[in-house]
């Protein structure tokens, strides 16, 4: 069982990890302690560095500068044979000339475990990932893209490595499938004490699953924080528009110049999450119509047409409001996050 | 226009003229009275029975051989070659590549007499830059079945390379990755991963050169003296010297089938497509 008392060493621990590809520094001076069972999520733009990361942590590529420790051990030249490491590749790197099964069961193989012992934690891997077990002796060439994907899941939890990286492993899932895997790897996470490592694009499944979550940018780790931290209090616009849609005011000499009201600070920009937003409410308001409205379930998503521009709210769906209508909306200050930049 | 089975009528007439019609007529023959130079309707297998009778085991041994040994040569030079000018894709590569391939341009015996002439004792080009620099005498290998060997490898390293190549490039690199990180040390990346992706390329090149190799008799003659005595070279001992037609003709359907039986098996084993498409 790895020690995963307070003084325990970070499970991995990132110093100063740079690498440069010719003119593009796809990663910059990045240091980052994840803990000893830790789900720890990246998320950030496409191009933003994150796969270039994941590939260094396991050891497929070498950083230009930086330091990298597993539980206080110096990695840098392990070559990723001997890392206790896996890794599901954005790509699926399946072994097209193989089955599915032995797909599944590559790392056993590796280690010379015998081919009974193969299937049969082969077949336990297929039913974690719900794929039928006739799909042992099938080909994977044969399989959906969606069946791809979790049979590489499937051959990166065959080796029962102690940190796992998961490079976008579920976005060629339908929500349902996902939604399913989802649960079912932070399920394995948890009952496992497993260090997961995970990139997405999706910010809902990043909110979901993470203990942590890190926002790339530019090969940079703009900001790392609990779930809640980064939504509510993002550090800056970038990383509060890339945790979702907001709305977003200059600060100008302690006042809001869009709604001539006075704001909690003497510069910078006031994010105001869309469900901030209601009709004839908080401190601040101002006029606007609906222009468009956008169903989302329990919820609405509506634009508005304001003096200050065209802004985002979110509603009960129980709202009476319709597209064309004009209404006194507002926010209230203490809902409101500033940031400087 | 869609292709359809006109398109194929050319190399149709093509390989029935060229190919079919000739083998038939030396098949006819190799059924004939030995020392005959008529197609009759009088059959004999008397020529077949001669050719496992009298002495042509040698000749089929050393042939059969040296193209077995000479292929796994060629394979095992042009692995890690191709490995190296693949991983390196660029000017350098290019330029290596080229040099392989410029000898194929220059005519066989050429090369040949010229490897003939730096083997040669004496006077030879790399004894006498031995004697002349060095000072030390050294004997050479020119007329043994070893010189014919290094020759065979020579002639026949392009025919390898190349589709070795293609092969290698068949691989892509996030396999081996993923092999790495699951556990696989170099020698099982290459068992596992590297060379059942390229077989297609290492099948074509063997096949190539193996068929090559065993119609190959130029080595022999010139840098072998006669140290061996190569199928091909009886054969055509038999039709020129010896005036005996129906015996070459049995000698070369022999030789035809024991290429046949090596070359479909290995074909039937490769998508070839595979090595069309990509
Ligand atoms: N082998 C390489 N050679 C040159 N440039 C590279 C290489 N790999 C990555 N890059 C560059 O480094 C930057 C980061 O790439 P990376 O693949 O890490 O992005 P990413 O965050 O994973 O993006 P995505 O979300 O689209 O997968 C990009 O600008 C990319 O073009
Ligand atoms: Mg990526």
């Amino acid at each position: 069982m790895p020690d995963t008392g307070a003084d325990a060493p970070p499970a991995l621990s990132l110093s100063g990890l740079s690498r440069s590809f010719g003119d593009t520094r796809a990663l910059d001076d990045v240091s980052l302690d994840i803990r000893e069972g830790e789900f720890f999520t990246v998320v950030g733009p496409s191009g933003s560095g994150k796969t270039t990361l994941l590939r260094i942590l396991a050891g497929l590529d070498r950083p230009t500068a930086g330091t990298l420790h597993l539980r206080g051990r110096d990695i840098a030249g392990l070559p990723p044979n001997k890392r206790p490491t896996a890794m599901v590749f954005q790509s699926l790197a399946l072994f097209d000339h193989r089955s599915v099964g032995e797909n599944v069961a590559f790392a056993l193989k590796m280690r010379g475990v015998g081919a009974e012992a193969r299937r049969t934690k082969a077949l336990e891997l297929l039913d974690l990932v719900r794929l039928p077990r006739d799909y042992h002796d099938r080909p994977v060439t044969q399989c959906s893209g969606g069946e791809r994907q979790r049979v590489a899941l499937a051959r990166a939890l065959a080796s029962d490595p102690e940190i796992l990286f998961f490079d976008e492993p579920l976005s060629a899932l339908d929500y349902r499938l996902r939604k399913t895997l989802e649960v079912e790897l932070r399920d394995l996470q948890k009952r496992t004490g497993r260090t997961f490592v995970y990139i997405t694009h999706s910010l809902e499944e990043a909110m979901v699953m993470s203990d942590r979550i890190g926002i790339m940018r530019d090969g940079r780790l703009v900001q790392v924080g609990d779930p809640a931290t980064i939504y509510g209090r993002p550090r800056d616009r970038f990383v509060a528009r890339f945790m979702g849609e907001v709305n977003v005011f200059e600060i100008a000499g302690g006042r809001l110049p869009a709604f001539d009201a006075p704001a909690p600070a003497q510069d910078g920009w006031l994010i105001v999450r869309p469900e901030a937003l209601a009709p004839d409410a908080g401190d601040v308001q101002f006029d606007a119509t609906v222009t468009d409205i956008y169903r989302l379930g329990s919820r609405v998503q509506m634009h508005l047409d304001t003096a200050a521009g065209t802004l985002i709210a979110e509603l009960p769906a129980s709202t009476r409001l319709a597209e064309g209508d004009a209404a006194r909306f507002g926010f209230a200050v203490a809902d409101t996050h500033r940031v400087a930049e | 226009m869609r292709p359809g089975p006109l398109f194929a009528l050319p190399v149709a007439v093509f390989l029935a003229v060229g190919f079919a019609m000739p083998i038939l007529i030396v098949a006819w023959y190799s059924l004939m009275a030995p020392r005959t130079f008529d197609l009759t309707t009088v059959f004999t297998l008397a020529n077949y029975r001669a050719a496992f009778t009298e002495g042509y085991g040698q000749p089929f041994f050393w042939s059969l051989g040296l193209a077995a040994l000479t292929t796994l040569t060629c394979l095992l030079i042009a692995w890690p070659t191709a490995k190296v000018l693949h991983a390196h894709a660029g000017r350098v590569a290019t330029i290596a590549t080229a040099l392989v391939a410029l000898p194929i341009f220059v005519s066989e015996s050429v090369r040949l007499f010229g490897l003939s002439l730096f083997l040669m004792p004496g006077g030879g080009i790399f004894a006498g830059s031995m004697r002349a620099l060095f000072g030390v005498s050294i004997g050479t290998i020119l007329n043994t079945k070893f010189a014919v060997y290094l020759g065979m490898v020579y002639i026949h390293l392009p025919f390898m390379l190349f589709p070795v190549l293609l092969g290698v490039a068949l691989i892509p690199p996030d396999r081996v990755e993923a092999a790495r990180d699951l556990g696989a040390g170099r020698w099982q990346v290459l068992r596992e991963i590297e060379l059942p992706l390229a077989l297609p390329g290492l099948v074509i090149g063997s096949l190539l050169t193996f068929v090559l190799c065993i119609g190959a008799n130029a080595e022999a003659a010139i840098l072998g003296g006669r140290a061996i005595t190569v199928v091909t070279t009886a054969i055509e001992q038999r039709f020129n010297y010896a005036q005996d037609w129906p015996m070459g003709a049995a000698l070369t359907m022999l030789m035809i089938a024991v290429t046949a039986a090596v070359v479909f098996p290995a074909l039937a084993r490769v998508d070839l497509n595979r090595l069309i498409r990509r």
